[in-house]
């Protein structure tokens, strides 16, 4: 039998950024391939949001190509229409819709009929553990921020994208409920073998889910690339090494990592 | 479907509101109105036992006057409340129109803020008097007065909130690659909402005198007219019970709104401070 090579699904190729004279992202260059789970690690200001921003078409590389899907997602914005989607560090549910109309957001822009919309937001926020119909139509503040997480996290997911951005959306939830929604996203996206890029500045997020990290370090360029099996997972030396490692090329650990 | 609810969910359900706290604010401001109602009442009767009756009439003289009003002159009633509301409802419209332009279309924006903001400083006074020169038609005076007064107040509050739409939104809603329609219709529409709503309620009240201060000035129909037939004819019972007919539509509209706003803005959290 012969191994079927995985598709490229963004492709980053010397890339650079500036902000006026300040170089965000510099001579940046990295791959990642369908059904992958790939960390952007870094210390603030190590450019791992401007990365992302350049992948979601928002930014514009100052020098270098970025491809999405074999797109120019800044040049072909709409092209990318229902191919990538984005869930942020703060839930970003628009406050007048219900949770199952923030997850039908997408699905709503994309020109779906309503009773597709709810009944596929509906069947979303079960696959994220939102269940029952008063809790699907609770409004953002009625939510704990868990919940608007998963809320945000089952938008993301709702419009079938190839590509799902996760800009630091564990970062500001509370370690027990950060921790368990690692392992249900983590578990839910591997099962749907989507491919996925997770913006982080956390060693332990980025070790837990991803398959391979990497470590952007000031003044924005790629410092260590490491490749994690469920074998090396599971292997408490081996996390503890990398860990180490991991924190050296980042330039020190986040002061938030410890949290 | 199941109906499971697991801890995080059960965790992230919100205290209910105090049972029949809300009821309990209705009966004590009830009671207050009709404290206050009585009081005026009672003054207005004494006064008119040492004042001639073109200065204060009793009350059931201006009882008497109001059920004849009801039964006669309801016809100028109907007419304020129509002329009310069709230039509410026009100024809203065209008003946050001008809002949601000045907001969003950069090279527009300093010279219709510049021109709404000169409109807003021009006197309803001086409004009315241009309005009996322009127009012929009594109708087109009022509408023209009330809208002119109020389309600012809309295009104002509603450039305000558009200014206020939070970029993260804007953001999250672009991540789905929108149509511009569909981020209009489906961000900015409903975010102007809450500031359409605080603008009408904040108007409603003077809009309601502004139009009877019109038709007093300009027409002659409507309540301000009759009114103003009520103080020619040195008939104060008439004066008093057009303004209190005036008073209950200006409570009924301002009722209307409150409960528009209770509908619409369901989404919003109550806040309360300590």
């Amino acid at each position: 039998m012969t191994a079927v090579e995985a598709r490229t699904v963004i492709e980053l190729d010397r890339v650079d950024r500036y902000f006026g004279a300040h170089p965000a992202v510099l001579d940046l260059s990295f791959r990642v391939m369908e059904g992958e789970i790939v960390a952007l690690l870094g210390r603030t200001g190590a450019g791992k949001s401007t990365a992302l921003h350049m992948i979601m078409g928002v930014l514009e590389p100052t020098r270098g190509t970025v491809r999405v899907e074999g797109l120019d997602p800044y040049a072909q914005f709409k092209e990318l229409r229902g191919r990538l989607s984005v869930s942020f560090q703060n839930d970003r549910l628009l406050p007048w819709r219900a949770a199952w109309e923030n997850v039908a957001l997408g699905l709503e822009i994309l020109g779906f009929d309503k009773e597709t919309q709810r009944s596929r937001a509906i069947e979303w926020l079960e696959n994220v553990k939102i269940v029952g119909e008063e809790n699907v139509r609770k409004y953002p503040h009625e939510l704990s921020g868990g919940m608007r997480q998963r809320v945000s996290l089952a938008r993301a997911l709702c419009v079938d994208p190839a590509l799902v951005l996760l800009d630091e959306s564990f970062s500001q939830l509370d370690h027990v409920t950060s921790k368990a929604l690692r392992s249900d996203f983590t578990e839910l996206v591997r099962r749907l073998g989507k491919t996925c890029v997770l913006i982080t500045h956390r060693i332990d997020d980025a070790l837990e889910m991803a398959d391979r990290i990497l470590v952007l370090a000031a003044p924005a360029k790629l410092a260590l690339e490491v490749r994690v099996t469920a074998d090396r997972r599971a292997d408490a030396a081996w996390l503890e090494t990398q860990h180490a490692a991991i924190a050296a090329a980042m330039g020190g650990e986040d002061e938030t990592e410890a949290a | 479907m199941s109906t499971r609810i697991d801890p995080e969910t059960a965790a992230g359900l919100e205290p209910p509101a105090p049972a029949g706290a809300e009821r309990n604010y209705f009966k004590r401001d009830l009671f207050a109105s009709i404290v206050i109602i009585a009081l005026i009442a009672f003054a207005m009767e004494a006064w008119s036992w040492v004042a001639p009756v073109y200065i204060m009439p009793s009350v059931v003289l201006t009882g008497d006057e109001i059920l004849t009003i009801l039964g006669e002159d309801y016809i100028h009633i109907v007419t304020t409340i129509l002329r009310l509301l069709f230039a509410v409802a026009f100024s809203l419209v065209v008003g946050s129109l001008i809002g949601v332009v000045m907001g969003i279309v950069r090279p527009a924006e300093p010279f219709i803020k510049a021109l709404v903001v000169i409109f807003t400083g021009v006197p309803a006074l001086s409004w009315m008097l241009f309005a009996i020169f322009w127009f012929r038609g009594t109708e087109e005076r009022v509408f023209f007065i009330l809208a002119v007064i109020l389309i600012p107040f809309y295009a104002l509050n509603v450039y305000d909130g558009i200014k206020a739409l939070s970029t993260d939104l804007i953001e999250v809603v672009e991540t789905f690659r929108p149509s511009r329609w569909q981020v209009f219709r489906l961000l900015i529409l409903p975010h102007i909402v809450p500031y359409v709503l605080m603008t009408t309620k904040s108007i409603i009240g003077y809009a309601a005198r502004m139009t009877a201060f019109a038709e007093l000035v300009s027409v002659n129909t409507g309540m301000g007219a009759r009114m103003g037939l009520a103080q020619d004819e040195l008939n104060m019972q008439g004066v008093i019970g057009w303004t209190i007919l005036l008073v209950i539509v200006n409570l009924g509209v301002q009722a209307i709104v409150a409960w528009a706003e209770k509908r619409l803005l369901k989404w919003r959290p109550e806040v309360s401070v300590r």
